[in-house]
């Protein structure tokens, strides 16, 4: 099917991500633990005369894993195919990939707009071998080549040109991201995530360039808008635009052609026959869905159900696995509508603020919910509360003895409001008679005064209501 | 004729001094060798290290009998080339899982036999390691037959209890046991773990028994049979007791004749040879009917290769100088590194496979090549099943000549050299358990009698052969 493009921008991302399994993809040696170089290999990684791959199950239940929660098709077969070509990080100078039957296809994940991008196939595949270049790429004599890596096991997301801006891809990577989490087979720290995109914009006619080796999120968005700009000025320089591929250098911010469509490659491939064709038994799919804990999806329905939080702030916490399991323990011991409220706006301003991750903070969710549990039960005020979670930020204290010790409890004394108040008045004359003839404004600066001499402890609301009371 | 087993129960009694025993056979073996050329490499020093642990401790099935490896089958700590200069100085750093399973049951290893460089050929002419290729044991002027020629020669020469392990993609167990006049059992695809055997065409490659003595086949074919963690393709069904199968005899078996394998294009003494043996196995209380296969004579050969083909040109692109094996002078980039490396050592055979496979997968030529041949395939295996429900077992001549002269197959083109296998290759696409049986001489040079059976029935061809086997 040809798709009729309408868009400025068509962009489509394939996605590599490293599954967070024990061993290999055909071989018992580890994944991970030695950084020594070519110390994780044996005859099969190393694609030694006579070895046979043989196929580690715990990887195709990973896969599974991620075909289902991205609401895939599963194929009723497990089919592998030689993938040839040369190159020296593949030790058999073919990959094992599947190529006719990929594990899954048809699946779909959602944007914040409501947008959904459609995932043609998820397959499952090696890692080659890792690459490095002594002198730095294009001045290096020669390359070390390091086979642990080398049949790591690898799960490719294709999706279809579904996405209109960097932006989408960004969500679409980082969406991904919060998925693979979500069911633990991706290990953040230990596994890398990649993506090659394929971007064409309409002034060209949507000519497709593809860029590879893209890393992590945050540098999809910044390759696709260099890409599209070095488009734009390409064409409107008169240049036209060719099929290629290129490389994305994260040092440089740049792309760089690799190869055009005349010298694409033509893999040649055949099925892999060291690897029988395996039925994906009703039984098994059935075990993989079992094993999947709680998604993004179900997370919704039940924050609405069980906290009765809005759909809304039920879908932005959610969509974030870190801040949803903050989000969940802080709702168990406080008011979850308060909490939702809270954990999405002020925890994620303050962690902007000190360009922090979840991760980082030193305080933990039963900090949090002291703050919330004072504000409910009207001690302190909300401002108080923000400046308090401000503080946490830099480092963890005991928040009730805080407030005693600093003295930051409300001033809920009316008495001592309305000595405030009449103080205020007294001093601004002018600003009364203003209100008085009508400048609703002017209120709002009486009980500004009001709350900088008590220091934010009042209640805005409530000094509101007696300044009202008192000036009319 | 009982010597293997007489021999095995010998050496573990301790009546034979096996130690002695062992320098003799090495010794026959670099005689025979020096005048026939089956060794690539004579593991002299693994061999009486065996011996050495047998004198003190042979309680094993196979103790003592004396094996010769196709070299394309690695034998850990032994130079294993598969025949190829490309992988010259290759020492595995371990075994395959037959050559493991026979030691473990007290075999002794010889050494690596001659064959076609990574079993690209019918005739052992394609070598391809700087030795000479191996002679008919009956006219040195004539081939041993291929791929497992040495193989071959060896198992019909060698005077000590010996068995050899060859290898069959399309029908390199069965063609050269045929011109060396000698037993050969190719298995079930998947009876035998490949896990150790470099790859020719990994959902054809079979590893079995070749040699004099039908005792020897059985046991060996029992020993290394069964399912291997290593191996995904390996079969997990229970192992027959082939031997046992030698005690019966083929009396009201209802053999099928392939009707396509006699007539034209085939040579009328070895016609007349397998007709006389079909007249015994008659005599002997069997009976027999022509069967037409239709499908597997007229597509099998092009079926056979295209796959054959197209998995090995993906088998040998590892084989690049960067590894192991072979190396040449580090210059240029690694394109042309690996080009010069692969230019510089693989045989004209060998290039000439992995550019007819490539060719046959490329996007364009996939569909009408590679797939194709996989659908044909399916075909083939399809009619041979509906034959197996009338008949116990096929039978044709293995090879439809007699082993051919040197000077007459330079004479022949690639496509005349691939249509010998016109017997060979249905059954190995099928995946069918195969042997060939020495049926008598015509011109001093031996005839071979091939007979098919159903998968996992082995023990049938035992059964047929022993019929066959000199008292």
């Amino acid at each position: 099917m040809i798709k009729e493009f309408n868009t400025d921008v068509v962009i489509g991302l394939e996605v590599h991500v490293e599954l967070d399994t024990e061993t290999k993809l055909f071989c018992a040696c580890r994944t991970y633990g030695n950084i020594e170089p070519n110390t994780l290999t044996c005859p099969v990684c190393l694609g030694y005369p006579g070895s046979k791959p043989v196929l580690n199950k715990r990887a195709v239940e990973y896969a599974l894993m991620l075909c289902l929660a991205l609401d895939c098709k599963i194929s009723p077969e497990l089919v592998f195919s030689r993938k040839s070509y040369f190159y020296p990080d593949m030790s058999k100078n073919y990959q094992i990939t599947q190529y006719e039957l990929p594990l899954g296809q048809n699946g779909k994940v959602e944007l914040s707009d409501n947008k959904e991008v459609w995932i043609t196939r998820i397959h499952i595949e090696e890692d080659p071998a890792s690459i490095t270049h002594p002198g730095g790429i294009g001045n290096s004599e020669f390359v070390l080549v390091d086979y642990n890596r080398s049949g790591r096991p690898l799960c490719e997301v294709v999706t279809e040109p579904d996405m209109t801006t960097p932006k989408q891809a960004r969500e679409f990577m980082k969406n991904l991201i919060n998925v693979l989490k979500y069911i633990k087979i991706f290990d953040v720290n230990e596994c890398i995530i990649k993506a090659d995109a394929n971007i064409s914009v309409k002034e060209s006619g949507y000519v497709k360039v593809e860029v590879k080796n893209i890393t992590g999120f945050k540098e999809i968005e910044n390759a696709l808008q260099y890409e599209i700009s070095r488009q734009r000025n390409a064409l409107k320089c008169g240049e036209i635009i060719i099929q290629e591929t290129r490389a994305w250098d994260a040092d440089s911010k740049t792309t760089r052609s690799m190869r055009t469509k005349e010298t694409a490659e033509d893999y040649g491939y055949i099925l892999d026959p060291d690897l029988v064709i395996t039925d994906i038994t009703e039984e098994w799919i059935k075990k993989a869905k079992e094993s999947l804990p709680e998604l993004h999806n179900e997370k919704v329905k039940r924050y609405v159900s069980e906290y009765g939080i809005s759909l809304e702030d039920a879908k932005v916490l959610s969509l974030d696995y870190d801040l949803s399991g903050f989000f969940d323990e802080v709702a168990r011991k406080t008011n979850p509508i308060l909490a939702a409220k809270w954990v999405r706006r002020e925890l994620v301003r303050v962690l902007n603020y000190n360009e922090m991750e979840l991760s980082d903070i030193k305080f933990d969710s039963s900090h949090f919910a002291d703050i919330l549990e004072l504000i409910s039960k009207d001690k302190i005020t909300e401002n108080v509360g923000k400046k308090i979670l401000e503080k946490l930020a830099a480092g963890s204290f005991n928040v009730k003895e805080y407030v005693k010790n600093e003295n930051l409890e409300k001033v809920s004394d009316n008495n001592a409001l309305l000595d405030m108040s009449n103080k205020v008045i007294n001093e601004n004359p002018l600003v009364v008679d203003e209100y008085k003839s009508g400048k609703d404004q002017a209120l709002n600066y009486l009980v500004g005064q009001v709350m900088k001499m008590s220091k934010g402890k009042a209640s805005a609301q409530e000094v509101k209501k007696m300044m009202e009371s008192l000036v009319k | 004729m009982n010597k293997i087993h007489e021999h095995i129960n010998k050496v573990k009694k301790g009546e034979i001094d096996i130690v002695e025993a062992t320098h003799k056979a090495l010794e026959e073996t670099e005689k025979i060798n020096k005048e026939y050329y089956y060794m690539n490499e004579i593991s002299a020093r693994l061999a009486l290290s065996q011996a050495e642990k047998l004198k003190k401790h042979a309680t094993g099935r196979l103790s003592g009998l004396f094996i010769s490896v196709k070299d394309a089958i690695l034998v850990e700590g032994v130079q294993s080339r598969g025949g190829s200069k490309i992988l010259n100085g290759y020492i595995p750093p371990f075994s395959s899982t037959a050559v493991k399973k026979l030691v473990d049951e007290g075999a002794i290893i010889i050494g690596k036999t001659a064959q076609d460089e990574f079993g690209f050929g019918g005739f052992s002419t394609n070598v391809n390691v700087g030795l000479n290729h191996p002679l008919n044991p009956f006219d040195k002027d004539c081939a041993t037959g291929g791929s497992s020629g040495g193989c071959g020669g060896m198992s019909q020469l060698a005077s000590f209890p010996h068995i050899s392990l060859g290898e069959s993609t399309g029908g390199s167990i069965v063609n050269p046991a045929s011109f060396c006049g000698v037993f050969g059992l190719c298995p079930t695809y998947g009876r035998v773990s490949r896990y150790g055997l470099m790859d020719y065409a990994n959902s054809l490659d079979k590893i079995g028994p070749m040699g004099k003595e039908l005792y020897g086949i059985a046991s060996v074919q029992e020993v290394i049979s069964g399912h291997d963690s290593n191996d995904s393709t390996s079969l997990k069904n229970n192992i027959d007791n082939y031997s046992l199968y030698i005690e019966k005899d083929v009396k009201g078996m209802n053999f099928g004749i392939i009707k396509e394998t006699f007539g034209e294009g085939v040579d009328l003494s070895v016609e007349k040879k397998v007709w006389d043996a079909i007249k015994t196995l008659e005599s002997l209380g069997a009976k027999y009917h022509e069967v037409s296969l239709p499908k597997t004579n007229r597509y099998g050969i092009s079926a056979y290769y295209l796959i054959a083909t197209s998995e090995a040109s993906t088998n040998l692109a590892r084989y690049c100088g960067m590894r192991y094996g072979k190396e040449e002078e580090l210059k240029g980039n690694f394109n042309e590194y690996f080009s010069k490396v692969r230019e510089m050592n693989f045989g004209e055979e060998a290039k000439r496979r992995i550019m007819l496979g490539t060719f046959a997968r490329m996007s364009g030529q996939r569909d009408a090549y590679y797939i194709k041949a996989l659908k044909v395939r399916t075909k083939i295996i399809e009619e041979y099943s509906h034959t197996f429900k009338k008949f116990d077992a096929l039978i044709s001549p293995t090879m439809p000549m007699l082993a051919p002269r040197f000077d007459e197959l330079e004479k022949l083109s690639p496509l005349q050299h691939y249509k010998v296998d016109l017997m060979t290759v249905g059954p190995n696409l099928a995946g069918l358990p195969h042997i060939n049986i020495p049926v008598g001489f015509e011109k001093n040079l031996p005839v071979g009698m091939m007979i098919i059976s159903n998968h996992l029935e082995e023990g049938k061809l035992i059964q047929v052969a022993k019929e066959f086997e000199n008292e």
